[in-house]
C-alpha cells in the first residue's frame, strides 16, 4: 500500500481516497460493467450491515462514501465531518474490506444501472462521447463502455463480481490518499485500519496495448429526433505520459483549444458565436488516450464548424504557433498552477495520481520545470506529429433527416456511418 | 488575523494620501464561522467591499456581485441580464476585445459569470501576484464598456446556441422553464434566465447600454475578495480603481408578487425523450422566511441521497425512477420546491404520482422521525463545510447572501437554523407549504418519433 498525506486544520472534514490500480479494462469479453458494478456494490452489503442501514449509518456520521471504476482504476472517495471519523472508519474499514455481495442487491444494481444507461441517451454529449469512442478505440479495451451494455449487465453473477474483487481489492494493489483535519501519524494508523481486513494480494498490471485505430477519416452521425443543435466530437489518438513529446503536446493544445483565448475560442465562439463552447483536450492516463475537440453548434451551423475545426487543425500543423502563443501559454500554465495545489485535497491528489497510474516518478513536481523548458519547435513538432488532419474521428448527434448530408459533404471523401441514438 | 483597531489604522493611513471620494470606511467585522472573520468596508460611491484574509495558499478569489437578474426583466425583453453578463467580457474604453480575458490569462487568472434570478456575479481566480490586474480591469468594465454592433450580434449567436443546449435540446432545462413559467403567473421569476429565443435575438447595443447604465453601478455592486491579499495594499487599489466610479440612481424595483396559487396547475407535455418524467413545484418559502431552513431540512428527508424517503421507495424498493430530486429555491422572495422525477423505461408518471402522494401525505400526516432529522443535519453540516475548502466557494457564498438576504455570513446562521430544527417544525413546514393546491405539475410523456413540425408548444395541454 502506499500511502500520501497533506493534512491541515483548515476546515474540519477529512478526506480519503484508495484507489486499485485496476479498472473496467480487466471486464470479461461479455461482462462490460464489472469493475463499476463491484466498485457500486461496496455499498451495498458488508460485515453485520445491510444495504440500508449503511446507508443510514454513512448519512448519521455526516459522511460520503463513492466507488467506481475507470478504465485504469477502481476508486473509493470519502469525506466526513472530523469528529466522525473514528466511527466513520469502523465503517468504510467494513466496506472496503468485508463486502457481502448480497444476490438481492446485486440484482437491483443491474436494472439501476441498465435504467440509467438508457437515461444516458437524454444526453447528447455522452451519445457523442460513446460514438467517438467506439470509432476510434474499435477493437481496443478503451472503446468499451465502463457502465457496460444492457445485455453484460444481466450477465454479470455474484462470482464475477466477488472474483474481480478478490483479484483487484488488495493491499498491494491500493493507493492510499488522506487529507484535511488529520495528523500525519494519525494517517499513518487511518490508512492501517481502512486496509486491514483486505488480503495482501499482488500487485496488478494491465496489458493494455497501443490502439491502432484504422488509417482515414470515419464519420459517425448518431440520428437522434428533432435536434436543432448538434453536438460534435473531432479527434484522435492522445498522448502517453512516457511520450517525449507529452509536455510540448499539452502546452500546443492548451495555445490550440485548452483556454477561453485559444485559437478554438477564438474562432468558433468569439468571432462566429457558432457554439457556446468550443474546447480541445488531450487525454491519458496509465495509457494513451485520445485527443478530442468539442464543440456544439446549432444544426444550420454545423457543417461550416466542422470544416472550420479541419481548417484550423490543418493551419496549426503547417503553419505552428507563434513564439508569442507559446509564451503566453507557458506563462499561463505557470502562473495558473497555484489553483492546482490550493486545498490540502487538490495537494494530496497529484501523487496519488501519480503512483496510481505510473505516472514517470516527479511527474507532477517537475510540471513546472518542464513546461518552462518546452521550446516553440517541441511544440509544433508535436502539433504536426499527433494532429494527424488525415486520421479523423468526427462523431456527431444530430437529426441526420436534416442535417446528415451537409456534415457529409463538409467531410468529404471520409467513410460516413449513421446509428441510431438508442443503439446502446 | 489584524485586530479592528489595526484595520481602523490600515484604513486610515490608505485614506491618508486620497482625496475625500475614496477614501475606504471601514464598517466592522462579521463572524464568518469558527476562526473565519469577514471585514466589511465601502466606498462614498456605495461599492461595498468584503474581505477574507486567507493566506494559507497564495491564491485568491475576486467576486463582483450586481443586484440585478432576470427578476428585473420584463416581456419582450428577456434575458438581457444574462446577454449583458456575456457582453462584461468584451472591449472597454481602454482595452480592445478580447483583452480582459487575454490579460487575465497571461497573469495565471481565469474569469467567467453566472447569472440567475436575484443576482448576477463575475469571478476571478487569481494567483496573489494578479490581484491589482484584476481590480483595474474589474473597474474599467463597470464603467467604461463600449458596446458595438457586430459585438452584441455575435454575443447574441453565442447566446442563442446556449440557449438550444441548456434549454431547448435538453428536456430536463425545457420542462423546468415550464414549471417556472406555469408556477409564476405575475412575478417576474416566471421568465426563463436566459431569456426567451425571439427576445434573445431581437436585442439591439442601445438595449445593452440602457441596462448598463441603469443597473451596472457601483451602489448596486458588493466586492468580495477571498485569499492571500495584503490588506493596505489592496484596500489601497480598490480606492484608486473604484473610487472614481460614479453612484447612480437605481430605480425602484417594479416588482409584482405572487399571488397565492389556490388550485393545482397541471401540463402536459411530450418531448423527445425515452421516459416519463414528472416536475412538480410547490410554493415555498423565500431565503430569509424562518421556515426555509425547516423546509430544507424536511427535503433532505425526502430526497437526500440513497437513504431518503422517495430514494428508497421509488428507485431501490419499487424500481418505478431512475432519480428523484428535490431543491428547495434559495431566492430572495417567494420560491419554488422544485421536485424532479425520472421514471424507468415503460413506468408511467402517472405510477409515479402515486407514490410520491403517499410520501407527502405522510410527512403531512405524521412527525417524522428523531433518526430521519439528525441524518438531514449531518448532511447539511457535510455539504456546508465541503463549501469552504476553496477561496471560490466562500467567496461565492459570502457574495450570494451579502446580495440576497444582505448578510454575508448568513450561511452560518443557516447552519444553526438546520441545527434548531424539530420534527414539529418539518410538520408544520409539511403541511403550510406542500398541499396540492400550491402546486404545479409537468407531466412529461415521450413524443412520437412521427414528425412533428407543429413545434414544442403545439404539444403542450394545459389543465387548470
Amino acid at each position: 500500500m502506499k500511502l500520501f498525506v497533506e493534512a491541515s486544520k483548515k476546515i474540519p472534514i477529512v478526506s480519503i481516497a484508495v484507489g486499485f490500480r485496476s479498472g473496467s479494462t480487466f471486464d470479461p469479453e461479455g461482462k462490460e460493467g464489472l469493475a463499476r458494478m463491484t466498485a457500486r456494490m461496496l455499498r451495498r452489503g458488508c460485515d453485520g450491515l445491510d444495504a440500508d442501514e449503511i446507508e443510514d449509518t454513512i448519512d448519521r456520521l455526516g459522511g460520503e462514501f463513492g466507488a467506481d471504476a475507470s478504465p485504469s482504476a477502481s476508486t473509493a472517495h470519502a469525506e466526513v465531518i472530523a469528529r466522525q471519523i473514528d466511527p466513520f472508519l469502523d465503517l468504510a474499514q467494513k466496506l472496503l474490506g468485508a463486502p457481502t455481495f448480497p444476490e438481492i442487491e446485486l440484482g437491483r444494481l443491474a436494472r439501476e444501472a441498465q435504467a440509467e444507461l438508457i437515461e444516458s441517451r437524454e444526453s447528447d454529449r455522452t451519445l457523442a462521447a460513446r460514438a467517438f469512442r467506439r470509432t476510434l478505440f474499435v477493437n481496443h479495451p478503451y472503446g468499451r463502455r465502463v457502465a457496460g451494455s444492457l445485455a453484460s449487465l444481466e450477465a454479470i453473477g455474484r462470482a464475477d463480481v466477488d472474483s474481480f474483487y478478490r483479484a483487484h481489492y488488495t493491499k498491494k494493489n491500493a493507493v492510499v490518499a488522506i487529507s484535511g483535519d488529520v495528523s500525519d501519524k494519525g494517517a499513518h494508523e487511518m490508512a492501517e485500519r481502512l486496509l486491514s481486513r483486505l488480503s495482501e494480494g499482488t500487485l496488478v498490471t494491465d496489458k493494455v496495448p497501443e490502439a491502432r485505430p484504422a488509417a482515414g477519416r470515419r464519420l459517425v452521425i448518431v440520428d437522434k429526433p428533432e435536434r436543432t443543435q448538434t453536438q460534435m466530437v473531432v479527434g484522435w489518438l492522445g498522448t502517453h505520459p512516457e511520450d517525449e513529446d507529452h509536455i510540448a503536446w499539452l502546452v500546443g493544445n492548451t495555445t490550440f483549444g485548452g483556454t477561453f483565448t485559444s485559437r478554438l475560442m477564438q474562432e468558433i465562439r468569439a468571432k462566429r458565436g457558432w457554439s457556446y463552447g468550443a474546447s480541445s483536450r488531450v487525454g491519458f492516463d496509465r495509457h494513451r488516450d485520445a485527443f478530442t475537440m468539442w464543440t456544439a453548434p446549432s444544426a444550420v451551423d454545423a457543417p461550416a464548424c466542422l470544416a472550420l475545426e479541419i481548417e484550423l487543425l490543418s493551419q496549426v500543423r503547417k503553419e505552428g504557433l507563434s513564439q508569442e502563443e507559446v509564451d503566453f501559454t507557458k506563462s499561463y500554465l505557470s502562473r495558473s498552477h497555484a489553483f492546482e495545489i490550493d486545498t490540502p485535497r487538490k495537494r494530496v491528489h497529484q501523487p496519488f495520481e501519480e503512483a496510481l497510474y505510473d505516472l514517470p516518478s516527479g511527474y507532477h513536481t517537475g510540471y513546472l520545470a518542464r513546461v518552462r523548458d518546452v521550446s516553440r519547435e517541441a511544440v509544433n513538432a508535436a502539433l504536426t506529429r499527433r494532429m494527424p488532419e488525415g486520421d479523423l474521428v468526427v462523431a456527431v448527434v444530430a437529426t441526420d433527416a436534416d442535417s446528415g448530408a451537409p456534415l457529409r459533404e463538409a467531410l468529404a471523401g471520409s467513410s460516413a456511418t449513421v446509428v441510431p441514438y438508442d443503439l446502446e | 488575523m489584524s485586530t479592528p483597531e489595526q484595520i481602523s489604522a490600515i484604513v486610515h493611513s490608505v485614506n491618508a494620501s486620497r482625496p475625500a471620494e475614496q477614501h475606504v470606511s471601514y464598517l466592522g467585522a462579521t463572524p464568518f464561522g469558527q476562526g473565519i472573520r469577514l471585514d466589511r468596508f465601502s466606498l462614498p460611491n456605495g461599492l461595498m467591499v468584503l474581505i477574507e484574509v486567507d493566506a494559507s495558499a497564495p491564491v485568491v478569489s475576486l467576486q463582483t456581485w450586481m443586484r440585478v437578474g432576470s427578476r428585473f426583466e420584463k416581456p419582450g425583453k428577456t434575458g438581457i441580464s444574462h446577454l449583458f453578463e456575456h457582453l462584461m467580457f468584451g472591449e472597454t474604453e481602454e482595452h480592445a476585445h478580447g483583452a480582459f480575458d487575454r490579460m487575465l490569462e497571461e497573469a495565471g487568472g481565469d474569469t467567467n459569470a453566472a447569472t440567475f434570478l436575484d443576482w448576477t456575479y463575475y469571478h476571478q481566480n487569481l494567483p496573489r501576484d494578479a490581484v491589482p490586474l484584476g481590480l483595474r480591469l474589474e473597474a474599467v468594465r463597470l464603467h467604461k464598456l463600449v458596446l458595438r454592433e457586430q459585438q452584441v450580434a455575435s454575443e447574441k449567436e453565442v447566446v442563442a446556441n446556449e440557449r438550444r443546449q441548456r434549454v431547448d435540446d435538453d428536456v430536463d432545462g425545457a420542462v423546468s422553464e415550464i414549471l417556472y413559467r406555469e408556477a409564476y403567473k405575475e412575478h417576474a421569476y416566471g421568465i426563463p434566465t436566459i431569456g426567451w429565443m425571439e427576445d434573445i435575438q431581437g436585442f439591439t447595443p442601445e438595449d445593452c447600454l440602457d441596462f448598463y447604465r441603469t443597473y451596472y453601478a457601483p451602489n448596486n455592486a458588493t466586492l468580495v475578495l477571498v485569499g492571500d491579499v495584503d490588506l493596505e495594499s489592496i484596500l489601497g487599489v480598490i480606492a484608486d480603481q473604484f473610487g472614481p466610479l460614479l453612484r447612480s440612481e437605481i430605480p425602484p424595483e417594479d416588482v409584482h408578487p405572487e399571488p397565492p396559487q389556490v388550485e393545482e396547475r397541471r401540463v402536459v407535455v411530450e418531448k423527445p425523450t425515452m421516459t416519463d418524467r414528472l416536475a412538480i413545484g410547490f410554493k415555498g418559502p423565500s431565503l430569509g422566511d424562518f421556515d426555509h431552513a425547516p423546509l430544507v431540512i424536511l427535503n433532505e428527508i425526502l430526497f437526500g441521497g440513497r437513504s431518503s424517503r422517495l430514494h428508497r421507495r421509488l428507485v431501490k424498493e419499487l424500481e418505478l425512477a431512475t432519480e428523484v430530486r428535490g431543491w428547495v429555491g434559495t431566492f430572495r422572495d417567494p420560491s419554488l420546491y422544485d421536485i424532479g422525477l425520472v421514471a424507468r423505461e415503460g413506468v408511467t408518471s402517472a405510477q409515479l404520482e402515486v407514490i410520491f402522494d403517499e410520501e407527502i401525505e405522510k410527512v403531512r400526516a405524521t412527525p417524522v422521525t428523531v433518526e430521519e432529522l439528525d441524518r438531514a443535519k449531518s448532511r447539511l453540516e457535510l455539504a456546508t463545510l465541503q463549501s469552504l475548502e476553496a477561496v471560490s466557494g466562500r467567496a461565492e457564498t459570502i457574495g450570494f447572501y451579502e446580495t440576497v438576504l444582505g448578510e454575508p455570513g448568513a450561511l452560518f446562521t443557516k447552519l444553526d437554523a438546520y441545527r434548531r430544527v424539530s420534527v414539529s417544525d418539518a410538520l408544520r413546514v409539511a403541511r403550510r407549504f406542500l398541499s396540492k393546491s400550491a402546486r404545479t405539475v409537468i407531466e412529461v410523456h415521450p413524443s412520437p418519433e412521427a414528425d412533428d413540425d407543429e413545434g414544442d408548444d403545439a404539444s403542450e395541454e394545459v389543465a387548470a
